[in-house]
């Protein structure tokens, strides 16, 4: 450590003068980054390693400065786990069933919840050109005893065999007759595990359980993908009183070359009374999921604004602070090139740094969120590293900027270098 | 502290990034409170209305009103409780509605009441509503006959209501009757019977705690009633919305407090000298200090009154659907938030001022 040397004292002054060190220290001893450093550093001109020895001496600066920008990436990071986690856990059971197509009652304003279609729709939706079947699909949510205790229930009942059977099958097999179901996974804590069955309350009879099916919940409560009849049954159960049973929705698959897009405007446009979307279509319209969505991308672009004008406000003022030391280190030969390298490599490492103590709260959050499913993905990660990384890089330009003005004849003539 | 001052009043610019950076998190705080504020009211708003002390639910609706039914002859033992004073009948059905003049229809809550409520007066003659204004947004108007659901029954609009909605779908109040007869008309499977409704609210004498454990006694675990903030809570992601949005406003005002604490401390490294100076003539720690906290104060002070004057903008431009509502005291929260991370930020400097020596005044530079 003979070319950096710390001369602060007590005070944090340099002193000058100074007899340990080379005759380039007692010459220019300066100040660098709110430490002495002594000027033989500057010998070494490509010692890139400068940027980090700063970060080592000014730590509370830069920890603060990391901290910061490691909870903002942090909250983003969250968020987007947070929107991705929350849309599986409301729709997952849309995304991952078998009917490309599914036709809503046309007032049902595109919620399945709120939907429903006259039984012969069915066997109407069957008959348009392009569609290889089409089965009822009943949704409902139901209080259900699972375990001895009581817990919310969502069931989707479908023509076994037909559209609207689970695709995400990790455990188990698919139902094969009535009264067996298949449950999203997640809530074995509840009693709704493989081999286990559960009741519709009040009085409804046992369903078993006989596979699992890996992100298939909707309105993030536990779903079991039932036999339509199945659905009846507990329909009547949960209200006594209730009318005849109609389909929530008709699923639709469609003929192994036909398009789902132009198979859902022939059936709107030809069956009476119906709205058919496309999987996806049925998703985005989702309640709650475009609003959910907007909110969250306002909040995240408002976040991706502030890192960088933390960075970049941070960097400006810390080479406003060393302009003297800047302009000594032009004087003694550096070139700008330098300089900015030095300071791009610690935009770099706080921003890495930052990234890393994000990524750790994440995993923490993660834990304590599991039920709303929050998970941490390494590819989120990466992207949003690479935008704030991005965005926290061009931030810098003003603080470049102001290194590149620096004039080194300053050092001889401005008396503001060396007093 | 007078110098702190004039620093900020001559020298306006050397503060205008922190507090251009404290404005944005100004913003992002109240939008992401108004936005809580907004999915909470317009989840809540038909449960906060009512003046019940206690919501009594079936016992095995698991606090769900859709899936509530309570009897009768369940009723009647409620009432007989002692110290029930007021037992009134409430029923949620969510459903939509065609408006006339109007291509899409609007998602309602059809709310049937018997007794009225804060803001809501008694109920309406059969066939008639009080109508939420969020409903006007669909298009909406008073005088105007709405067809309910599949059925397309006809519910004329009579007046409007405020803040009564429920799981962000316009309330639409309407009598027992009515909302019977409408509900089991548009969807038969939800089908009321005569004289049930979802959910009783009670008011009585004594703690809501108390009258809500006489009544599921006497009515032998056929209910389950809950205090207003309960039943309030237990409405689907309610809770879960609002602690998640808690933590990420809780986070955002710690990333201001770090904000200000890097600002000021780098500005206070700058002043090494100049305090070293003031000190040495005489000015305490204490006074130093006390110019640094003033000045972070002041420029939270400023990004506050911008940042809420850009969140009132930018909420006036932000599309219908997204549910931000702004309130006096979500303001109030924010600004004494970010008041807190204002002092707690700067209180990063006070090492650095304390550890200044007068006497490096003399005869060195800085």
């Amino acid at each position: 450590m003979t070319d950096t040397d710390d001369l602060t004292d007590d005070t944090g002054v340099c002193r000058r003068g100074s007899t340990t060190s080379a005759s380039a220290v007692r010459r220019f001893g300066a100040r660098y980054g709110g430490r002495c450093i002594s000027a033989s550093v500057v010998e070494r001109k490509e010692d890139v390693f400068l940027a980090i020895r700063e970060l080592a001496r000014a730590k509370l600066r830069f920890i603060l400065l990391g901290g910061a920008i490691g909870l903002l990436v942090f909250l983003i990071l969250f968020q987007q786990a947070l929107l991705g986690g929350l849309i599986t856990q409301f729709i997952g059971a849309l995304r991952n069933q078998s009917a490309t197509v599914l036709v809503y009652g046309s007032d049902a304003r595109r919620n399945l919840e709120g939907s429903r279609v006259d039984p012969s729709t069915v066997d109407a939706v069957r008959a348009v050109d392009g569609v290889a079947d089409a089965g009822p699909l009943g949704q409902g949510t139901f209080t259900a005893r699972a375990d001895g205790a009581l817990a919310d229930a969502t069931l989707l009942g479908y023509r076994l065999g037909g559209p609207g059977r689970p695709t995400s099958l990790n455990a188990g097999r698919l139902p094969e007759t009535d009264f067996e179901a298949v449950v999203s996974d997640g809530d074995s804590s509840k009693g709704f595990t493989l081999g286990r069955s559960v009741t519709i309350e009040p009085d409804g009879r046992a369903i078993r359980i006989v596979g699992v099916a890996t992100d298939a919940r909707y309105s993030a409560t536990p779903t079991l993908f039932v036999s339509y009849a199945t659905y009846e049954a507990a329909r009547t159960t949960a209200n006594p009183d209730a009318g005849p049973i109609t389909p929530s929705a008709v699923a639709v698959t469609v003929d192994a070359d036909g398009d789902p897009g132009a198979v859902a405007g022939r059936i709107t446009a030809q069956v009476p009374g119906t709205e058919a979307l496309t999987r996806d279509e049925a998703i985005s319209s989702s309640p709650g999921v475009s609003s959910v969505q907007q909110s969250f991308y306002v909040i995240l672009g408002l976040f991706y604004i502030v890192v960088p004008l933390v960075a970049g406000l941070f960097f400006l003022i810390i080479t406003f602070q060393k302009a003297d030391t800047l302009t000594l280190l032009r004087a003694l030969g550096a070139r700008p090139s330098m300089l900015i390298r030095n300071l791009l490599a610690q935009v770099v490492v706080v921003v890495l740094g930052g990234v890393v103590l994000a990524t750790a709260l994440l995993a923490g959050a993660a834990q304590g969120t599991k039920s709303i499913g929050v998970k941490v993905d390494p590819t989120a990660i990466g992207v949003t590293t690479a935008v704030v990384l991005g965005l926290a890089l061009i931030s810098s330009l003003a603080a470049i900027r102001r290194v590149l003005a620096i004039d080194p004849l300053r050092a001889v003539t401005g008396k503001d270098v060396l007093g | 502290m007078k110098l702190a001052l004039r620093e900020l009043r001559r020298r306006p610019s050397r503060f205008a990034v922190a507090a251009g950076v404290l404005t944005l998190i100004v913003v992002l705080l109240s939008f992401l409170g108004g936005l809580l504020d907004g999915l909470f009211l317009g989840s809540t708003g038909a449960l906060s209305a009512q003046r019940a002390d206690v919501f009594v639910y079936s016992a095995n609706s698991r606090d769900s009103f859709l899936r509530s039914r309570i009897e009768p002859d369940v009723r009647a033992e409620v009432a007989a409780v002692e110290g029930v004073d007021t037992v009134g009948g409430l029923g949620i059905g969510l459903l939509t509605a065609a408006v006339p003049g109007q291509q899409d229809p609007a998602d309602v809550a059809l709310i049937g009441f018997e007794q009225p409520a804060t803001g809501i007066p008694a109920p309406p003659p059969d066939g008639q509503a009080f109508a939420d204004r969020r409903l006007e947004t669909a298009g909406v108007r008073v005088g105007q006959t709405l067809e309910i659901g599949r059925s397309r029954t006809p519910i004329r609009v009579v007046g409007w209501v405020r803040d009564s909605n429920y799981l962000l779908q316009g309330g639409l109040w309407v009598n027992a009757d009515t909302w019977r007869a409408t509900v089991s008309a548009a969807r038969p499977d939800l089908r009321v019977a005569d004289g049930v409704m979802q959910v009783l609210v009670v008011s009585g004498s004594g703690t809501p705690a108390s009258l809500a454990e006489r009544i599921d006694a006497a009515t032998a675990g056929a209910t389950r009633s809950l205090s207003r903030d309960d039943a309030i809570l237990s409405i689907p992601g309610t809770k879960e919305q609002r602690s998640t949005f808690l933590q990420i406003i809780f986070t955002t005002l710690a990333v201001a407090a770090m904000v200000i604490g890097l600002f000021f401390s780098l500005l206070t490294l700058e002043r090494t000298g100049l305090y070293g100076v003031l000190k040495a003539l005489g000015s305490s720690s204490r006074q130093l200090f006390g110019g640094v906290v003033a000045q972070a104060v002041l420029v939270t002070v400023v990004a506050l009154v911008i940042g809420e004057i850009l969140t009132i903008g930018l909420t006036a431009i932000a599309p219908s659907s997204i549910p931000i509502e702004l309130t006096a005291s979500r303001s109030a929260f924010v600004a004494v938030g970010m008041l807190a991370a204002s002092v707690a930020g700067s209180v990063v400097s006070l090492r650095r001022v304390v550890r200044i020596d007068p006497a490096s005044a003399i005869g060195t530079s800085s």
